[in-house]
């Protein structure tokens, strides 16, 4: 295809640029005006990070060829900030916290700059409107409202400019104030260099080629006429892999890439490093890889059925990791209950879907060291791992940890960084590789989808008697955190409640799945999303307010925890009573009342805000 | 029956730094020329806020302003070992370590003016760039103190290391000290359930959480914010799905996220039990805050229209079936009493 040639004004300055015509305006900015304050999130048009102005109107820049620039004014978040000082927005989000990763902020700024200028005076529920294109995995978007209604009142004079200072703590005492997040300004002018924002002078590019099969055997992978290919640097494969080939948080049981077989659809096989992104995309395609499809097991009940298919020969029987808990007897325990309820449930996989997908570069530098420059959560640990991998010493291995765009726990796993580092060593370059956002969501770990069977035997009066609690959890195909999670699920599971008699037990299991791994709440979440229901069946069942039932059961200070531990303090009873409190909660028995209270009643919680999809209808329900 | 509002809480608790394990992390902190410091440890941001967090701790313990903290990169091969960015650990770990590496640099310096002004170091104060001893007129910026010490011959500097005293759980009973420092919390939840579509709409939340000591209020906040919209995409929406080990939702036009319109109005009250190990008293709250809001949500859809949801997440043709079986249920017992 012909080349363009580009003529527009950017951020103020004219320029002149060739182009392809298949690049989108994003690579335009990103990648030939080195502009990488707007990121990608997608690539879809569904995450709004790439958000720009062309001619002063919004658009996602991954969603236009680059064509469509002709002529234009395009102004990208480096705009709002160019004389160094920060605009009006961009301070009202420092001031108001409203930056945690940051991956979104750029984009956010500039959507919450449109909207202020369509409407200077929009109320919250059209500033939520107009930010619907935005995602945010971090803040929970209330601070980013708070930040524009903060900016809209200074800006229409109805609050004075010194609102967006800073705080001066007296006497020193900065323990307990609300310092502005010294890392916003940073954030909210784009100017923080994530990894997939850096360059290395004669850097390389990489492509990973994944598995298409859940489960079968590598026959052959032919890399032959990859390497041929012009502008190909380097190929690897499994073969090039000098140490111990194995990574995991607890279990090393996951190679760099594919050994032998492959037990999951996206786990890496192959990867190329070549002149060019495009290049080593093609390079990788021409992998010939031979595979023998396996049977494949897809659920952690299958995986536990005699005869089910193996996923590790380590591990026969499929099971990662069994964590149990004794206390008591709780059988006995259940005989003499009143009351026993049994009840299933059940958890989905969940995507951590961090705004900044996985991305990092390696290069070996003047002393032999391997360096790994990645938005790793646990690079002491990387650092061990890949010291064996590469078969150096620890002090040959070093590891920088780049902002992290959201992380969630799915950034401890190793699920890159090897590749990276072999392919810096067999090339003898810098090299990077950035996940699209499809690669992201297919090859990385999830939160552990769960199946718990409880049964809860109670006395009349509330107390819980026994509880018998089995999880089992789909580990997918490689163990990552899965013996960690399986561990804090069986400690925390039952909750913060006296229970004389006790039968936990949490059991991962190996699939064919995309692996499950780490993630914020680390297995707490499932089990306690139980037992918090369960609770509310029980209150049902004897007629007690749901806040009464916690009371009437929990821990106090000084108690024995279920792994028998003796705790100091214990807390619980005052967060009950101050959300019972802040909540204006009205008593009773769940389901079991006569309709809502006054929520605007004097001392009571503040009014609820609806969601702006349910604007218009409140008035007419109000009426009737 | 159109639109039904219910509400439901769940109490939740969490434990703070690495589980059933020994957690550790170490710092170095130096109160540099013009009256700065560097701190240098081997962890950085992940978004929680841990920067500023150890800068105003820095700052507190030293007597400088957050803003002349600077903070050093994140390198194996440059930084202490601070282990991992997650395990709702960065305050409670590094936080500490922090608060102890400062103490010893300043006291560092301390020592050479108490020597130079001839008073007791007890007496010696410092806050927000100066240094002074009670009841004296002697007071200079901390810039002017570093220059006092290096004309001494000592650069003011400090190390420290943070462990944890915990164990593994034994493999039979589970007994164990997985942590040293416990959190609490628990949220209330308030919901609209349309029964004509099934979709249900989170109006509010209220989380009161003890985090032991709040370092930056907006920071615990924001926390707690950011993990409710997680944990009510978990509750409502999110579905990562496989057909045969390949994704069916393989991005964000398929695989849904909460967004700017799923926002209930949250409420933060933050319990302060100090932990009485730690030199800080903090704890933590990356984690804790998810974990009662789906439990929450779910007490409050049942409270609503008296369905239980027992597996996620509670899709709007979930709860509409459920809604449905109920009336089905109560229609043939209602005929069952008739008859
Ligand atoms: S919308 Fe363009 S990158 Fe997500
Ligand atoms: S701050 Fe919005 S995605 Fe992280």
């Amino acid at each position: 295809m012909a080349e363009l040639q580009i003529k527009a004004t950017v951020n103020g300055r004219k320029i002149s640029r060739s182009a392809q015509p298949s690049q989108r305006l994003l690579d335009f900015i990103r990648d030939d005006l080195n502009l990488t304050g707007n990121k990608e999130g997608c690539g879809a048009g569904e995450c709004g990070t790439c958000s720009v102005f062309v001619d002063g109107v919004l658009m996602k820049s991954c969603l236009l060829p680059v064509a469509k620039a002709q002529g234009t004014q395009i102004d990208t978040i480096e705009s709002l900030a160019k004389t160094g000082e920060l605009s009006v927005l961009q301070k009202a989000f420092h001031k108001a916290g409203a930056s945690q990763c940051g991956y979104c902020i750029p984009g956010m700024v500039m959507a919450a700059t449109a909207a202020l200028r369509s409407n200077p005076f929009a109320d919250r529920e059209e500033i939520k409107e107009r930010l619907g294109g935005n995602i945010c995995r971090c803040t929970g978007y209330q601070k980013i409202f708070d930040a524009v209604e903060l900016a809209r009142d200074v800006q229409n004079g109805r609050l004075p400019a010194t609102m967006l200072d800073g705080i001066d703590a007296e006497q020193g005492d900065y323990i307990g104030k609300n310092v502005s997040r010294i890392d916003a300004p940073s954030k909210v002018s784009g100017k923080l260099k994530y990894a997939g924002d850096m360059l290395m002078p004669d850097m390389l590019h990489v492509h990973v080629l994944r598995s298409p099969h859940a489960h079968a055997r590598i026959l052959s992978i032919d890399t032959s006429a990859a390497q041929a290919m012009e502008g190909v640097e380097g190929v690897i494969t499994s073969a090039d892999v000098p140490g111990e080939d194995g990574f995991g948080v607890f279990v090393h049981d996951q190679p760099v890439m594919a050994r032998d077989k492959v037990r999951y659809v996206g786990e890496a096989v192959a990867a190329v490093a070549a002149e060019d992104p495009l290049i080593a995309r093609r390079a990788a395609a021409a992998i010939k890889v031979v595979y023998e499809p396996l049977p494949a097991v897809f659920s952690a009940e299958d995986a536990l059925r005699p005869g089910a298919p193996v996923v590790h020969a380590y591990a026969p029987d499929n099971i990662t990791k069994h964590i149990p808990i004794r206390v008591g007897d709780v059988e006995a325990g259940l005989a003499e209950s009143d009351l026993v309820i049994e009840e299933n449930y059940e958890t989905q996989a969940i995507e951590h879907a961090y705004l900044e997908p996985e991305a990092g570069l390696a290069y070996v530098d003047h002393d032999g060291v391997v360096v790994v420059i990645s938005p790793s959560q646990n690079i002491t640990h990387h650092r061990h791992m890949l010291a064996k991998i590469i078969a150096k010493p620890i002090a040959k291995v070093r590891f920088i940890m780049s902002p992290v765009g959201g992380g969630f726990g799915g950034k401890e796993d190793m699920i890159y960084q090897g590749m990276l580092a072999l392919l810096a060593m067999k090339t003898g370059r810098p090299v990077r590789l950035v996940f699209t956002r499809e690669e992201s969501i297919a090859s990385t770990a999830k939160r552990h989808p769960s199946k718990t069977t409880l049964r809860m035997g109670l006395m009349r009066d509330g107390r819980i008697r026994a509880v018998a609690f089995r999880m089992i959890a789909d580990g997918g195909a490689y163990g990552l955190s899965t013996e960690g999670v399986m561990r804090k699920a069986a400690i925390l599971g039952a909750g913060p409640y006296v229970i004389p008699n006790l039968q936990m037990d949490t059991i991962g299991v190996y699939t064919n799945n995309t692996p499950s791994g780490a993630f914020r709440s680390f297995g707490a979440l499932q089990t306690q999303f139980a037992t918090e229901s369960h609770l509310d069946i029980a209150c049902e069942r004897l007629g007690l307010d749901p806040f009464e039932i916690r009371r009437i059961n929990m821990m106090r200070d000084g108690a024995t925890t279920h792994t028998k531990q003796k705790l100091k303090s214990v807390s619980i009873g005052r967060v009950l009573d101050a959300a019972e409190k802040a909540s204006g909660w009205e008593k009773g028995v769940s389901g079991q009342r006569n309709g809502r209270g006054d929520l605007n009643g004097e001392g009571l919680r503040p009014a609820v805000a609806l969601g702006a999809r349910f604007v218009g209808d409140t008035k007419q329900e109000a009426a009737e | 029956m159109a639109r039904m509002r219910g509400r439901g809480m769940a109490a939740c608790w969490y434990g703070i730094a690495r589980t059933a394990t020994v957690d550790r992390a170490a710092a170095w902190a130096e109160i540099d020329d013009g009256g700065s410091a560097k701190i240098v440890t081997g962890v950085t941001e992940i978004g929680e806020g841990i920067l500023t967090v150890l800068a105003q701790i820095a700052a507190h313990e030293m007597g400088l302003k957050p803003e002349d903290v600077v903070i050093g990169d994140n390198d194996t091969a440059r930084a202490p070992e601070a282990a991992h960015a997650g395990a709702t650990r960065q305050t409670y770990m590094i936080g500490n370590v922090v608060a102890l590496a400062s103490r010893e640099a300043r006291g560092k310096l301390v020592e050479v003016l108490a020597k130079m002004w001839e008073v007791e170091p007890s007496t010696i104060r410092t806050g927000n760039g100066f240094v002074w001893a009670e009841n004296t007129n002697h007071k200079i910026t901390m810039g002017k103190a570093v220059e006092c010490c290096k004309q001494r011959g000592v650069v003011p500097v400090g190390s420290a290391t943070f462990g944890t005293d915990t164990t593994g759980l034994d493999g039979t009973d589970g007994a164990g000290r997985p942590w040293q420092a416990y959190v609490f919390g628990c949220q209330v939840a308030e919901v609209e359930v349309d029964t004509v579509t099934g979709e249900v709409q989170v109006l509010g939340m209220w989380a009161a959480h003890d985090v032991g000591r709040a370092v930056n209020p907006k920071g615990v906040e924001g926390q707690i914010e950011g993990g409710i919209v997680q944990a009510i995409g978990q509750a409502l929406m999110e579905d990562y799905e496989l057909s045969n080990g390949h994704t069916t939702t393989p991005g964000f036009a398929k695989y849904i996220l909460p967004t700017s319109l799923d926002v209930p109005m949250m409420n933060s009250i933050i319990v302060e039990d100090p932990d009485p190990i730690g030199p800080l008293g903090v704890k933590g709250i990356g984690e804790p805050a998810m974990v009662p809001t789906i439990p929450a949500i779910m007490n409050a859809i049942y409270d609503a229209v008296g369905v239980r949801i027992t597996s996620l997440p509670a899709t709007p043709e979930k709860v509409l079936m459920a809604i449905r079986e109920k009336q089905q249920r109560e229609n043939q017992m209602a005929v069952q009493a008739a008859e």
